[in-house]
Order: structure tokens, then sequence, then C-alpha cells
């Protein structure tokens, strides 16, 4: 089989050639690179085209959870608010969201996650464990992606305001009071000292094309007023 | 294939059909691939694309200990040591036993990472199996590497020991048993320090968490925190897992120390300035020494002591025979001469280690010694400081004098330094050091740090390389520096090392540090042995010696008669003594001493570009005649009978350390939550990639359609 398969320049691969087969050994020679060099790039299109729409797909699908996510955590606040402790926003969930965050000015809401690992700000940005809760007193700290839920940290400028809801229904409003680029090392930020603040982290630069950096945007607000 | 064959028509329709079925096979295949690969990302749902490439600094097996608290209930072999140190004069002679349990019902091996002082000359490994003893032989690296893997394979029970750098070690056992115990029991020779009328005598518990600079290179160990680096390729052999300190729960790996101390001369004082100590008097000059308590492997035990001050030895002159050979170990202080001569104007440049090493006590020691130093300067100095983490940063942009206005700002500036993040010493070694000569004035530099980083080789290379006439002062700061690079670190930058293991200890240690800045240095120090050019002394160049320290030097000869003569120049004053070698004592382990002094040289050799292979065949040649550990030759011990049965599975632990005493967990370990995702880089890649597929598509189509060229 393979012995004919070789020799005869006039079957290639499936598709018939548009000129009679030439005579000759040399000729024979040259068809059968020209129908090797086809079924090659007939491998190599295909290998493309799977890889590509995998690597297309797999971003799109990143900022899809991101979106869809938040859907369901609204659901799930909305559950919170009416007394459900840990109300998770699907059945298999290991987090549950514990504040809703906005920015009025910009149209921001977001609900907030238990937990700031990478599992979890997947879906929403995280609280990070052993920081108060947003909303309560003290230094809290949330993490979140730059590129998806806390995109909006780089508009972000002195002075805006942030509003937090708590599941007790009370608000606690923020005003922006330090913009800062940080280390991933300079975990100080975290400590629970001083007045009553939200500290958001996000990676940084913004516009860095991969994940990993060691840089981190860390934006402060504080606490202003009392409870509402 | 030159011979075309006509085929009939029914082989080119099977031909066709063949190439179709193939074709499409492999398509379906790849489509298959690709798509399982898409269904399992999104059923592993923490997606690919968020796991960020590991930095050194993650940590990944830290926190996997973490989860077991503090050290009772881990399922690994844990280890408790035993020391035993004899002192006489100026040479201890140590053994270290390291008693491994297991205590779990399967079979283990376990890998302990653990630090000695720097000059150890480790000649004996053994272990204790009960009542069985097994001597260890010396041999090449691999080789020892190879028989010890082959005892672990076939069940035998093993112990390899390796030396990762001067000042640590790896001992691994194989085929501990369930609930059994096994002992390696090592011993070295080590020459003691002696500096400013204090002997001091220091026993490392602890390895440190070292910072690993580069990018990784290799996939991550379960038994190291760091992965492999292009700029610290053994970073896993360095980076054992380390427990996170639990508040009320105990460290773990015991450490009992016993020293028998014998002076040769009445003593004066004998203390311990972190560990407390229980002396008993033998004699005039001879004490033994136990702790108190049992110690835990977090910080480094020091007992320093002194002699009555009209009986502080000028000399001491050890020979002993060795296989036809003799060997010679001279200690001897140079006279303190009054020299009046003119002082130079002096620029200092300090530099200050910031990094998350020393948060907590490490940098409050460092500040105090730091604004101590800026005090003391004379408005004729000129003075800068450069403090260094991830980055490195100049106080002012050259050095200025320190004025009493410079100083104040200084001293602010240092109050407000905060310890956090890498410790990428280069920089601050390429900002400290400019290579220049500037005969005008004495040019030092005060480095204050832990030493904590795994590239210690590439940084004394960078030092050599640049330091023109500089001098470099090494402060090792905190309750674990890393000696080796202390002292080679003082040594290669031609000035003295020093250490601070307590904010009490500063003002004194700091004064006995300028004394050396400002004092004039023994320069030019010759030892002439009898016998000539067929003398081997090492270290071959005697370094420069500041206030308080004698010359050290080993030698082997072959006749010991005659004097030995010791010249040098102290400031512009010539200085001369002569020696009668009559006047030395027997004494033992000389020769392993030299030996040791003989492969630290030919080591530092490479980094002048000696050949690797060359010097590699010399170390191993004198390491196996002295049965030393070297970079080059380990210890390896294997038990005859086979322990663990063939149904028996082995596994494999490495043995936690204890965090430095002194030291944040979070500040090594910890870093803010990671916030971005891969998706715009997917989406470019993808793109890229369908495009790739649109060219070749073309490609192909072109292919198809072209006429083959007829040839003439």
């Amino acid at each position: 089989m393979r012995h004919a398969l070789v020799s005869y320049p006039d079957v290639a691969l499936g598709v018939e050639c548009a000129f009679p087969p030439p005579e000759g050994a040399l000729r024979h020679r040259a068809g059968r690179v020209r129908r090797l060099a086809r079924a090659g790039l007939g491998f190599l299109v295909a290998a493309l085209l799977v890889a590509g729409l995998w690597q297309v797909g797999n971003g799109a699908y990143i900022h899809a959870k991101a979106e869809l996510a938040q859907i369901l955590l609204a659901h799930a606040w909305n559950r919170t608010l009416a007394g459900e402790r840990h109300a998770r926003p699907w059945p298999w969930a290991d987090t549950w969201p514990v504040a809703r965050l906005s920015m009025p000015s910009r149209g921001v809401e977001l609900f907030v996650l238990a937990g700031a690992n990478g599992r979890t700000i997947a879906f929403g940005p995280g609280h990070v464990f052993g920081t108060p809760l947003p909303g309560e007193t003290g230094n809290s700290a949330i993490g979140g992606h730059r590129d998806t839920h806390l995109a909006f940290l780089r508009d972000v400028a002195l002075g805006d305001e942030i509003v937090v809801e708590r599941p007790d229904r009370r608000l606690q409003r923020y005003r922006v009071d330090w913009l800062q680029v940080l280390d991933k090392r300079e975990t100080w930020v975290l400590k629970n000292e001083g007045p009553t603040r939200l500290t958001l982290i996000t990676c940084y630069p913004f516009d860095a094309i991969r994940a990993g950096g060691a840089e981190r945007y860390v934006v402060t607000a504080r606490a202003q007023d009392g409870l509402l | 294939m030159l011979i075309a064959v006509r085929p009939t028509r029914a082989q080119r329709r099977a031909a066709d059909v063949v190439a179709r079925i193939v074709l499409s096979l492999s398509a379906a295949a790849m489509a298959v691939v690709g798509v399982s690969m898409l269904l399992a990302l999104i059923a592993g749902d923490a997606g690919a694309a968020e796991a960020a490439p590991m930095k050194p600094k993650d940590a990944q097996t830290g926190t996997l200990f973490l989860k077991s608290g503090a050290g009772t209930n881990l399922a690994v072999p844990l280890v408790t040591t035993d020391v035993d140190i004899r002192v006489s004069g100026t040479v201890a002679r140590a053994r270290v036993r390291q008693v491994f349990r297991n205590p779990n019902d399967d079979w283990y091996e376990g890998i302990y990472v653990f630090p000695l002082p720097e000059n150890a000359a480790v000649d004996h490994v053994r272990i204790r199996i009960r009542d069985r003893v097994i001597e260890g032989e010396i041999k090449e690296r691999q080789a020892a590497k190879a028989a010890y893997e082959q005892a672990k394979a076939s069940g035998q029970r093993a112990a390899l020991l390796e030396q990762e750098r001067p000042n640590m070690f790896t001992s691994s056992v194989a085929n501990i048993g369930p609930h059994e115990e096994i002992t390696v029991e090592l011993e070295y020779q080590q020459t003691l320090r002696y500096d400013g009328g204090r002997y001091s005598l220091r026993f490392p518990t602890v390895v440190g968490p070292r910072y690993i600079p580069g990018s990784p290179v290799a996939a991550p160990l379960p038994t190291a925190w760091a992965q492999a680096t292009d700029q610290v390729p053994d970073a896993p052999r360095i980076t054992p897992p380390v427990l996170r300190p639990v508040e009320g729960a105990k460290p773990v790996n015991p450490v009992n120390i016993r020293v028998v101390l014998d002076a040769g001369v009445p003593l004066a004082t004998v203390a311990s300035a972190y560990h407390a100590i229980d002396v008993r008097e033998l004699d005039a000059g001879r004490r033994e020494v136990v702790l108190k308590e049992t110690a835990h492997a977090t910080r480094d035990f020091e007992l320093v002591w002194t002699v009555m001050p009209d009986r502080a030895p000028k000399l001491a002159l050890f020979t002993e025979e060795r296989e036809g050979k003799s060997y010679a170990l001279l200690m001897l202080m140079p006279p303190a001469l009054a020299t009046s001569a003119p002082r130079l104007p002096r620029e200092v440049i300090f530099v200050i280690d910031t990094s998350g090493s020393m948060h907590g006590t490490s940098i409050a020691q460092a500040k105090e010694a730091l604004e101590l130093a800026v005090r003391r300067l004379d408005p004729a100095d000129r003075f800068n400081i450069i403090e260094f983490n991830s980055y490195a940063q100049p106080m002012f942009a050259a050095a200025r004098p320190a004025t009493a206005e410079n100083r104040e700002q200084a001293t602010r500036w240092v109050r407000n330094l905060r310890a956090q993040g890498g410790t990428e010493m280069a920089a601050a070694l390429n900002l400290a050091l400019n290579g220049r000569e500037s005969p005008d004035r004495v040019r030092q530099v005060v480095f204050l740090t832990d030493g904590a980083v795994g590239n210690e080789d590439a940084l004394f290379k960078l030092i050599a390389e640049r330091l023109g006439d500089s001098r470099l002062f090494t402060v090792g700061i905190g309750s674990a520096p890393n000696s080796h690079f202390m002292s080679k670190a003082a040594r290669v930058g031609r000035g003295t090392f020093t250490y601070i293991g307590k904010v009490e200890e500063v003002k004194e240690r700091m004064s006995e540090l300028f004394a050396k800045l400002e004092s004039p240095v023994l320069k030019n120090v010759r030892v002439e042995w009898p016998g000539g050019d067929r003398v081997e002394t090492w270290p071959k160049r005697v370094p420069d010696l500041y206030l308080g320290e004698p010359i050290v030097v080993t030698a082997a000869l072959d006749r010991t008669d005659g004097d030995v003569v010791v010249s040098g120049f102290l400031g512009e004053s010539p200085w001369r003594a002569h020696l009668p070698m009559s006047r030395a004592s027997d004494g033992e382990g000389i020769g392993v001493l030299w030996a040791r002094e003989k492969v630290a040289a030919l080591v530092d050799s490479l980094r002048e570009g000696s050949p690797e292979a060359e010097v590699r065949a010399q170390v191993i040649d004198l390491a196996t005649a002295h049965r030393l550990v070297t970079r080059y030759t380990s210890f390896v011990a294997v038990e005859q009978p086979r322990a663990r049965p063939a149904d028996a599975a082995l596994k494999q632990a490495a043995v936690p350390t204890n965090l430095s005493e002194g030291w944040s967990y979070d500040a090594v370990f910890g870093e803010l939550p990671q916030g971005a995702t891969d998706a715009w880089f997917n989406a470019l890649i993808g793109s890229l990639l369908l495009a790739m597929a649109a060219i070749a598509l073309a490609a192909r189509r072109r292919l198809s359609f072209a006429p083959v060229r007829a040839h003439p």
C-alpha cells in the first residue's frame, strides 16, 4: 500500500491535481514533495485552529465567568440581606458574598466574596481573610483582578466616593485618599492599624499582557462619618 | 524510489482512501484533544490562566506545612541534635549527633538541611542503628549519591552527607522503619575566632530562609520552598520547608549542646549571650558548659571567653605528624604598636539590608547600629547610606561631608526605613563599590545584613571585581546570620566582619568595629617556614589584619626544626618576629585544618577563572586523602542487610525547619493577593494562532493549484 501511495504522484491526498501527472522519476519526486507539504500544512492549519480557538475561548471564558458570577452573586446577596448566612451563589461554591461595594459616580456595583485566593477572585473581588470585614471598624482589605472586576481602579481619583453595604443593610461611605504602586511583598498595607478604611489591591500595571507581575496597585479609602 | 512503478487503478483508489482516512483520523484526534483540554479547564474552574508563574518567594511547601500547625502532628521524620564540643586553645573538635525519628507507620527517607560553622572540616560520618555502627566512606559526590540511591532502592538503611555551602549541609537518611530511630553522627574540626582578646565559638542551628534571585528554570519540588533559578541552580537544595510559628507552640528540632573548654591558661570569663548556660569549673583553665535547658534550632549558639589578661597568648603553634608529613598551625598576635601615621580623611558608605528577612528584631539592631555609626563620624569624613531590598536606593546621590546637619538628616532617614521585600544584594554592591582607586582618602563600606541569600558565589565575584581600593566590612545581623557570606565577603573585600545578635550588643560591637576602622592595618604579612619552597602554606596570602586580629596560617612541611619568620607592615612601620619551631606542641587534626584551608583556596580560585575540571580533580584528591566533605565529595554509609520489606513503599520527606528567631514569617513569605488574569494574553495568543492558521490555509491552497514546474 505504502509503495503505491508514494510512487504515484496523481493521488494528491483527496484532491485531484489540476494538471495531468507528468512523466519521469524526477517529476514523480516533485509531486511527492508537494503532496507531503500539503499534508503537513493541513495538519498545521488544524493544529493552529484548535490552539487558537482554545486560547481565544480561554480568554473569553475568564471574562464570561467574571460577569456571570456577579449576576449569580446578586441573588445570593439578596438572600444574605434576608438573613441567610454564607449564602452560596451556586451549590458547589466555596465562597459567599460578604459585602456590596459600589461607586455611584462610576456606575460600579460589585459583590465582594469571602477570601482573596486565585480561585475566588475569578468570580468577584475577594475580602482578604484576617482583615476586618468591609464596613467594619479597622483596615478591610479587598483583592481583585485588574482586568475584570477591579479594572475601574485605573480611573479612580483621590476624593472619589465608595459605598459599602453590609449584610445587615447598613451602609458605610469611604473617600479615596491614597493611590500607590507597591511591591507584592509589602504586606504592611494589610496591617490592621490606624483609621477605618478600605484597602483595594489589584495587579499593576493595568495594561500588562501577562498575569503574575510583582507590582500591586493599592487604593486606600478612608471611612467617612459613621454607619448609615 | 527512483524506479517509477505504474500502479493499477485499484491501487490508486485504495491509496486515496487510506490517505483520506489517515487525515480525518488525525484531525479528529486533534479536535478531541483540544475540546477535552477546554473541558478540563472549565471543569477545573480555577483556570490555568489564573495560575501565575511561581516566583521563588512563593513558599508553596512552607504553606503546606503551615496547615499542620507547629510540628507535633507532622507526618515527617523529625530530628533531635546533640552537640559535644571539645575546645583546646584555638581549636575545636565537635561531634554532632542527629537523631532521625520516624513517627509514622510507613517507611521514610528523611532529608535534613542544617548549618555548621563556615570553617568546619567534616572528617567523620557514621550511622548508628540501635547498637550497630556503620562508618561512612568519603566518595566523589556523584558516586556517593549513586551508592546511596542504590542502597535506598534496595531497602538498605543508609545515610548521605553532602555539602551545599561551606556552612550548609544536607543529611539524607533512607529506610527509616516505622517508629524507628537512626542516628547520623558527624565530627568536624575548626579553628576558633580570636579577636580583640575574646575567643568565640559559634554553633549555628538553623538555616534561615534565603532569598533566591533569578527566574525559575525548573518545576517546584515537594522538599523545598524555592525552585531552581537561573541565578541559583541549586535553590531547592538550600531552601528546606519552613514552619510558620504558631503562638504558644514549641518549635521543632530540639538541640542540646555541651562544651568542654580547655583554654590552656587560666580563664577570666565564660559567657553565652543568647542561651542560658550552666558552667562547671574543672580547674583554672578548664570549664564544662551545658545549656540550662534544651534549646530549639532557631538561632546560633555563641560561647565567648577571655583569659587572664597577663596570660593572654601571643603565640600558638601546633604540629601534627601524619603519614610521613608534618602539618603546622600558627596563630600569632601582632604587637600593638603606637603609630603616628597622618590620618587620611575617610569616606564611609553604609549599606543596610531592608529586606523581608530583616523584619522584626534584625532591622531594629541594624538601625541602632547605623545610627550609632553615623553619630561617630567626624565632620572631616564623607559618608552616604544605601538601603536595599528588591531595589537599592542611596540616601544622597553622592557621598557628603558628615556635617551635623547631614548626620541629622541621615538619622531621620534611617529611622524611617522599613524592612520588606527581596534581597537584591548585587544592586546594592554595585552602588556601594565603584572599582575606583583614590589615594587621597580611605574608602570603607560597612555592610549591615543577615546575608540571607542563595547566590553567594556571584556576589563574591562582584565584590572582587568592583572593590578597587575600597574595603568591605560586614556586620552580621540577627539570630542566624549566614556566616559563610559574612566571613568570605569580608575576606574578598579585604575588610573584616563582626556579629550583632541582639540590640544590647550593638554599642559594644560597633565600637570595636570603629576602633578597627580607625586603627592602622597590618599589611603585607609574610610567613616563612623552615624548608623554603617545599612548604605549602594556606592561606597563601595572609589577609590584611585589623586591630585585635591574629595571624592564622596552616602549613604542610618536611621538617620541623629551625625558625618560622613572620614579617609585615603595621601602618608604615615594619615588624618582624622569629619563632623557633621547637616551641610547637602536638596538636590533633592539624592536617585536616590544613586540607580544609587548601580546599577553600582552590574553590576561591574558581572566581579568578581557574578551570573547574582542574579544581574539582584537585579538591577530590585532597578531600579523599583527608576524608573531608567538600562541594565535590560526600560521605555515604550503608548498612549491609536489607531492612525494608520488598512490598513496603518508601516515602520521602524534608525535615521542616523553624523560622529563625525574631524573624517574621509574613515578611519573608507573605505577599499581597494577586490581581490579574491572563485573559488578554490568551486572546492575543489565540488571535495570533488563528492568523497563522489562515496563512497556512492560504499556503496550502496555493500549493494545491500551483503547477509543478517541469524540469528541462
